[in-house]
């Protein structure tokens, strides 16, 4: 179960005070699976990153399974991103000079599983995003931007994260691959109880899960079948 | 992948970067390993002055020395008077034998010529061997024997000098052979103090108790045919040889060491001593130390003498260098040490992006950092292979280089001084022997002080790594996504 309670992110740009993210109070429990929509620069990577514990609020709280983020050390924040965060960046930010392998076991060698066990697991996740067995060895700068997205799928997957925070998922991948990703995320979700989070321009890709929220300017509401339709009609 | 196989595949990431980083350090780690191995020689140098001749008196019975002169012998008390003379770290007493082979004593009374074999000796004795001596007595013997033929019937065992002959007619006299020097000696050192250098075979253990071991000289062992374990006669009495030594020239190597009790029981002299050799605990204070003991043997029983004083000038010299060089090799293992310290702040500047995406998907401070830090010493292995290569091949050529500039410079200082002539004997330049005691520092590249060498390197490596490692704790993951 995720609670954020009236967050709040604050940058200051010479005289200006931004505020990508006001006021942002919300819960999931846990097995949801959740999408963000916004336009560009209205707060969603900033959002992900309060939650993922890549950034601490200006003000409010992100409390995990009743543990409050704000008050952990940082020792303990990498703790809690190793073992119950995921993420897929938007730009997948995998390691270049390592193959697709190397990359997915990473989060599992930081969290002390064999290497046996982390090759097998590993080549599985890879096999789950349907990346060619013949590329998993590859590096990742010979790899396409869709078979980058899905190592970087894989190894947000790597550690059985409770939640997966996911920017742009689909957005590198062609139309079947996308679609077998939202299955499988909905999988993760539905079978492993896993909390997906995923911010995305795919209105196809939203429209398959639980709950949709909308960022503007900062703040967040929520979708829901009236607020969608009247979407629809102002455009 | 291990955090080890990162680093070592991050090590190669920019091959042609790599490269040139290793060549820049091979040549400070090259650099730093020659100044320590040419340290090294040069202390040892110093060392092995300062032990041997340059804190070294030698007591000889007023008016005599070695098989010549007069006087009174030696006795132990002197030498437990020499012992407690301030500053006097160890009293080594000698006994000189001059031994004759049996036969060749028979075959020279056979054709007249009876001398015991050399002059007065009144701190030597005679005493038979089964042994040959591996000299041959050639031109010089045979005139040194000529010439010393009357003083020979003045020797103190008795036997008679007969010959009477001088001049070019003992030249034309039947060949004589030459005795053997037989000395014994109170502990491993050879009659100038300086420790044997034994090639085969053990020491004596004790030398100080009576014993039926020798040492023998690698030429007279060969010129008899004996090796460790062979068996040999003096004065009847069976001797075995328990090692073999190399003295460095033929004189020397035609002799034989035993233990200080058994060759004054050989003389039949069991309280009297040849020599003895008298370590001073520091060069210092020989000066104080000659006095004193001077003072207290008393000036008619006993000559104090010192080794080569122009030794004070060359141990100087190398001090100098031993200096320079020590300086030189903490310089380059600080350059060494920056140059890790700058090539790892430009590698986690460039790769923070890459630091901030381990640190979200949850990798520990401690993990990313050890990356850095066996990156960084995986360049440094490198450059220690190739340094140490460097190292072995300009070592012996920078000690010398820097050893002869220093000579330079005591040399011109010296003329400066305007000393009359400057250091006594002459030969070879102003620091007369000791030029030619700096001039054989050997600056071999051992294993040993390689490895120390490069240990070194390693440590000031990893200070050197550990600023930029630290640095990566700074970086905060949302970097990351804020590019984005």
């Amino acid at each position: 179960m995720i609670e954020v309670k009236n967050l709040v992110r604050t940058f200051k740009s010479g005289d200006r005070t931004i505020k990508p993210v006001n006021d942002v109070s919300f819960d999931l429990e846990q097995g949801t699976l959740a999408s963000i929509v916004g336009k560009s620069g209205s707060g969603k990577s900033t959002l992900l990153s309060l939650l993922g514990a890549l950034d601490k609020p200006t003000s409010g709280d992100v409390v995990v399974n009743g543990v409050s983020l704000a008050s952990m050390p940082d020792g303990k924040l990498t703790n809690y991103r190793r073992r119950d965060i995921g993420f897929v960046f938007q730009q997948f930010n995998l390691i270049p000079n390592l193959s697709a392998v190397d990359n997915v076991m990473l989060p599992m060698e930081f969290a002390g599983v064999r290497k046996a066990a982390r090759a097998e697991r590993a080549r599985q996740l890879l096999e789950q995003v349907q990346l060619d067995p013949d590329k998993h060895g590859r590096r990742i700068n010979r790899l396409s931007g869709g078979e980058q997205q899905r190592v970087a799928i894989a190894r947000a997957l790597a550690n059985e994260p409770k939640l997966i925070l996911a920017d742009e998922p689909t957005g590198n991948l062609d139309e079947q691959t996308g679609e077998h990703i939202i299955e499988l995320l909905s999988t993760l979700s539905r079978d492993h109880n896993t909390t997906i989070l995923v911010v995305t321009h795919d209105r196809a890709l939203a429209n398959k899960t639980d709950r949709r929220f909308r960022l503007q300017q900062g703040r967040l509401t929520e979708e829901t079948a009236r607020t969608r339709a009247t979407a629809a009609l102002t455009g | 992948m291990s955090v080890l196989a990162r680093s070592v595949g991050n090590a190669f990431r920019n091959k042609v970067r790599t490269a040139a980083v290793v060549a820049v350090l091979a040549v400070a780690i090259g650099l730093a390993l020659a100044m320590l191995v040419a340290n090294q020689a040069v202390t040892g140098k110093v060392a092995e002055l300062n032990a041997s001749v340059g804190t070294v008196l030698t007591v000889n019975p007023a008016g005599g020395q070695g098989f010549e002169g007069g006087g009174e012998p030696l006795t132990s008390a002197q030498a437990a008077t020499a012992a407690a003379v301030p500053n006097v770290s160890s009293v080594v007493g000698t006994k000189a034998l001059r031994l004759r082979n049996a036969a060749d004593i028979a075959a020279e009374a056979a054709s007249g010529r009876t001398g015991q074999g050399g002059p007065g000796g009144q701190s030597a004795t005679s005493v038979t061997t089964s042994l040959t001596a591996a000299v041959d007595a050639g031109t010089l013997g045979n005139r040194n024997q000529a010439g010393t033929g009357a003083s020979g019937a003045t020797g103190s065992t008795g036997t008679t000098g007969s010959t009477g002959t001088t001049g070019s007619t003992a030249q034309a006299a039947p060949a004589f052979s030459l005795p053997i020097t037989a000395t014994g000696i109170g502990a491993e050192v050879d009659s100038t103090g300086k420790a044997l250098q034994l090639t085969q075979g053990t020491g004596l253990g004790n030398y100080t108790a009576a014993s039926t071991g020798a040492l023998l000289g690698t030429t007279l062992a060969e010129k008899n045919g004996l090796k460790v374990g062979s068996k040999f006669t003096i004065q009847d009495k069976t001797f075995t040889v328990q090692g073999l030594f190399d003295s460095g020239t033929a004189f020397g190597n035609n002799a034989l060491y035993v233990t200080l009790p058994t060759a004054q029981t050989l003389a039949a002299l069991p309280d009297e001593l040849s020599t003895m050799i008298v370590t001073v605990n520091s060069m210092e204070n020989v000066d104080a130390a000659k006095t004193a003991l001077q003072a207290a043997l008393g000036s008619d029983k006993a000559d104090v003498t010192q080794g080569q004083r122009n030794l004070e000038t060359a141990v100087s010299s190398l001090d100098s260098v031993k200096n320079i060089s020590f300086i030189a090799f903490v310089a380059a293992l600080g350059t060494a040490g920056l140059i890790i310290l700058l090539i790892m702040v430009m590698l986690v500047r460039e790769r923070r992006r890459e630091i901030g995406v381990l640190k979200a998907i949850g990798a520990p401070n401690r993990t990313i950092g050890l990356q850095f830090v066996l990156e960084a010493l995986v360049l440094v292995a490198l450059g220690s292979v190739v340094g140490a290569a460097v190292a072995s091949l300009a070592s012996g050529g920078i000690a010398s280089a820097l050893i002869s500039s220093s000579s330079s410079t005591s040399a011109a200082a010296t003329g400066q001084r305007g000393g009359p002539g400057g250091f006594p004997g002459g030969a070879g330049g102003p620091l007369g022997g000791a030029s030619q005691l700096l001039t054989s520092v050997t600056a071999s590249a051992s294993p040993g002080v390689i490895a120390a060498g490069i240990a070194a390197v390693f440590g000031v490596a990893i200070i050197g790594a550990l600023a930029p490692a630290l640095l990566t704790a700074r970086i905060r993951p949302i970097e990351v996504l804020r590019g984005e």
